[in-house]
Parts: structure tokens; C-alpha cells; sequence
């Protein structure tokens, strides 16, 4: 919001970012709208069997997420349980709770909105990093390069922004570019080791020397 | 969310039932009060027919609003808005966002069955239901009639936020129909020296039908704001 004191869009007109793959289509509607308060967005699945809601849980974040199927027909999985969700379905769920969800129906769309409670809403690193990769994928690296550096002047003491860097320059094929960024999130945070090791963003360097040395395990003692 | 870790509902199923005294009024799905969501709030409203008031003109300010950013989401049907004086027209699957909390927003159905769901909070702060929506419970329970248990609930938010002038003129809207109109006629008196609106509609609403007999009542309603 700048000049205008209000804005509109069709969810046709958001962006829409190809998560993977075979992924869910991600349209960032609180990135579009620059929304302060709260965490917004649309997940797409064109055909039955296509992923909507890719699975994980909020346990770092701490958002509860509430979902709403807004077009076509899902099915989630929570916590173990299938849920069948048509159009007009909500569903909350809490932080910690591992949840997915696939399209039924073709065009099957949901709206998740999320935030913490009893704290003022912040951007998750997640969210700036899936943008980045997004224009990556698409090819416009210059466009994804300025969001990670965006997000670094906004937050320099933030692990997650140093380790989704690293994976963004990993992805991006600058090797060199990457070890800075992962040593400075294994200094923040040592769970950043543990990640590095398993994550498919470091596939390319998982046997750099450098990598090795910044990921191997101490031994006891 | 106590023992569950997950909850479901369909859109339906969180409505409110009809206001008998307000049929007029699009059906309010309570969403965040029902889930007990905690970091943002959200409702939606569906009106029956076209034409009819989906989100009625209001701001953000004021001791009743929250301050919030808020996120229209047209989830069926077809609503025309009117923000900051614009009219335009909002099919299915529109966004509007209003992050200016001085800027005035209202919405009518194009369609009947439309949806319009209302997502807000205030940016930097943690979230705190407003007053209004607290006391949302209460409507099921004029609508059923049932005005011990919307007393309840109106004198708890009440206790939550004394000053609020929307929730003790519904307060005593319950307590007139329950027949308490000594209390009813207290409670007004509150409300309109809080907020002089609720002079006017106390003339108006038929939930006061019982207590123009009661001593002070003409009294409270008519007389004029102090210069």
C-alpha cells in the first residue's frame, strides 16, 4: 500500500510459482499485497492427484494455519488421518501437527492463512526463499538474487534467511557463493547442520570439501 | 483446540442462525470464534439474495475496531464493493485489501449465495479478537430466543471490555427481552453516554418494545447530546 488506500486482484492475476515438479503452484497473495498482520496464500492442483499442500508442519514457525478449500475438492492428510474436503471445508490445525493435502477434483484450490498466537505477526523466511526460488526456476535469477538479498539486509542475524541463501546459490550453480551463508546459519543455529546434511538443495556440493568440513559430525569426547 | 490438534467444519455449519428481529442480515459464519483461532481474526458473511448489505460500511478506528489490515476474499457468488468512495465489482475469486484502517469499505451481493470472507489483524502487534466479535455467540442465542445465555456471554465481554458502548447497548437488548427492563434501561444509559449512535437506534429497535413503560426510559432516548 502506497499512493492507493486499497487494492484488488483475481487469484488468476497473483503469480503463481511452481513449487518443484510436480509440486503445488504457490500464488503468495500476503507477498502481493505487502499484508503486515497476517501470513495469506493460495495453493493450486490442476488435476486430481496433484499435490495442493505440500507436507510439513509449522512446529519452527509456530503458526497455526487455518485452511479453506476454495474451489474444486481435496483431500487432506493430518497427522496420519484422511480428510475429505470439498469446496467450502475449513480446517485448523495446530503448529506441530504434520499435515498434506492432494487435489480430488481438477482446479482444486485452497486459501491458508497463518500466524502465531499471542505474537505480531512476521514474514517467514520460507516465504521470501519460496519467491526466490520460484524466479529462479523461471529463470529470472536476478529477480530471485535481489529477494534473498532483500531479506538478508532486513533480517542479518537471521539463520534461516543465511541458510536458504546458501541453498538459493546452491541451486543457482555458485558454489562459492554457498559456504559463507552455511557457516553463518550453523553459527546461529547448529540444527542448520543437521538440514544441510539432508537437504536435496546441496546435492551439487554435498562432496566439496568445504561442505563436508562445515556439515560433518563432531565426534563424542 | 483442546484435545484435537485439528479441527473441521464446513462454511455452513459455522453460520449463525436468521436474526428474527433482522432477517435482512447476510448469515455471519463465526470462523475464528468457532476454531478458537488465536493470531488473526476471520469471518465470512453470505447474503440470501442480490442486493442484500454483505459488510456494512465501516473503518478501522475508533475504540471498537481493531486498527486491522484487512483481506476481502470473494469465495462464491459475485459482490460489488465500495472502497474510499470507488465502486467496483468483485466476482468469485476477487481479492481486495485494505491496509489503510481510516479508509471506509462496504460490500453488497451481486448474487444470491454469495460469500465474502474477511480476514484481519493489526501489523506489529499481537492479535486481539475485537469487542464486537467477542460477543458473537450472543446473536445464536437471540435467535433461539434464549436470552439468559446471551446475558452470559454479553456481561462476559462486557467484564472484558467495560467501555465498549456496541456491547453493552446488545447487552441491554438481551435484558430487555428477557423481561430485566430495570437493567436493560441501565445498561442503555451506559451505552449512549459512550457513544451517542446508540441513542437513535434504541428509538428504532424492537428488542426496547418492553420498556417504554419502564420509569427513565424516555428520559434516556430523548434526550439531547450535552453541547
Amino acid at each position: 500500500m502506497t499512493a492507493s488506500r486499497f487494492e484488488t486482484a483475481g487469484l488468476d492475476e497473483l503469480e503463481a510459482f511452481p513449487l518443484g515438479e510436480n509440486g503445488p503452484v504457490w500464488r503468495p497473495v500476503r507477498r502481493h499485497f505487502d499484508i503486515g498482520a497476517f501470513g495469506v496464500n493460495v495453493y493450486t492442483g490442476a488435476n486430481p492427484g496433484d499435490p495442493v499442500i505440500s507436507e510439513h508442519s509449522e512446529a519452527m514457525n509456530g503458526h497455526e494455519e487455518l485452511y479453506l478449500v476454495t474451489a474444486g475438492h481435496a483431500v487432506f492428510i493430518i497427522d496420519g488421518e484422511e480428510i475429505d474436503a470439498p469446496a467450502g471445508t475449513f480446517i485448523f490445525v495446530d503448529p506441530e501437527i504434520s499435515r498434506a493435502a492432494v487435489a480430488k477434483a481438477s482446479n482444486t484450490a485452497i486459501l491458508v492463512v497463518g500466524g502465531r498466537r499471542g505474537e505480531a505477526f512476521q514474514v517467514s523466511a520460507w516465504e521470501v526463499s519460496l519467491a526466490a526460488f520460484g524466479y529462479l526456476r523461471a529463470g529470472a535469477d536476478d529477480q530471485g538474487l535481489e529477494i534473498m538479498k532483500s531479506a538478508l539486509e532486513r533480517d542479518p542475524e537471521a539463520w534461516p534467511v543465511h541458510y536458504n541463501f546458501a541453498c538459493y546459490e546452491s541451486l543457482a550453480g555458485r558454489t562459492e557463493e554457498i559456504f559463507g551463508h552455511l557457516c553463518r546459519a550453523i553459527q546461529l543455529n547448529p540444527k542448520a547442520q543437521e538440514l544441510a546434511r539432508e537437504d536435496s538443495d546441496f546435492a551439487a556440493v554435498r562432496d566439496h570439501p568445504e561442505f563436508v568440513r562445515l556439515t560433518e559430525r563432531q565426534e563424542p569426547g | 483446540l483442546t484435545k484435537r490438534a485439528y479441527q473441521t467444519a464446513r462454511l455452513s455449519e459455522l453460520e449463525l442462525p436468521e436474526h428474527p428481529q433482522h432477517p435482512e442480515w447476510a448469515r455471519w459464519a463465526t470462523v475464528r470464534h468457532y476454531f478458537g483461532i488465536s493470531a488473526f481474526g476471520i469471518n465470512a458473511w453470505t447474503a440470501r439474495e442480490r442486493g442484500q448489505e454483505l459488510i456494512g460500511e465501516h473503518d478501522e478506528l475508533g475504540p471498537r475496531a481493531g486498527g486491522h489490515e484487512e483481506l476481502y476474499f470473494v469465495v462464491s457468488g459475485h459482490a460489488r464493493f465500495t472502497v474510499d468512495g470507488d465502486t467496483f465489482d468483485a466476482p468469485a475469486g476477487t481479492f481486495v485489501f485494505v491496509g489503510d484502517p481510516g479508509t471506509k469499505r462496504a460490500a453488497v451481493s451481486r448474487d444470491g449465495g454469495t460469500t465474502v470472507l474477511v480476514v484481519g489483524a493489526k501489523p506489529g502487534e499481537p492479535f486481539e479478537p475485537s469487542p464486537w466479535e467477542r460477543a458473537a455467540p450472543a446473536f445464536a442465542y437471540f435467535a433461539t430466543e434464549e436470552f439468559d445465555k446471551a446475558i452470559e456471554v454479553l456481561a462476559r465481554a462486557h467484564r472484558d471490555h467495560p467501555d465498549d458502548a456496541g456491547v453493552l447497548f446488545n447487552l441491554a437488548c438481551a435484558e430487555s427481552r428477557s423481561g430485566d427492563g430495570a437493567a436493560a434501561l441501565s445498561h442503555l444509559a451506559q451505552a449512549i453516554e459512550l457513544d451517542d449512535q446508540f441513542r437513535d437506534l434504541a428509538r428504532s429497535d424492537s428488542d426496547f418494545d418492553s420498556i417504554p413503560a419502564e420509569p427513565g426510559f424516555s428520559r434516556v432516548v430523548e434526550s439531547a447530546p450535552a453541547s
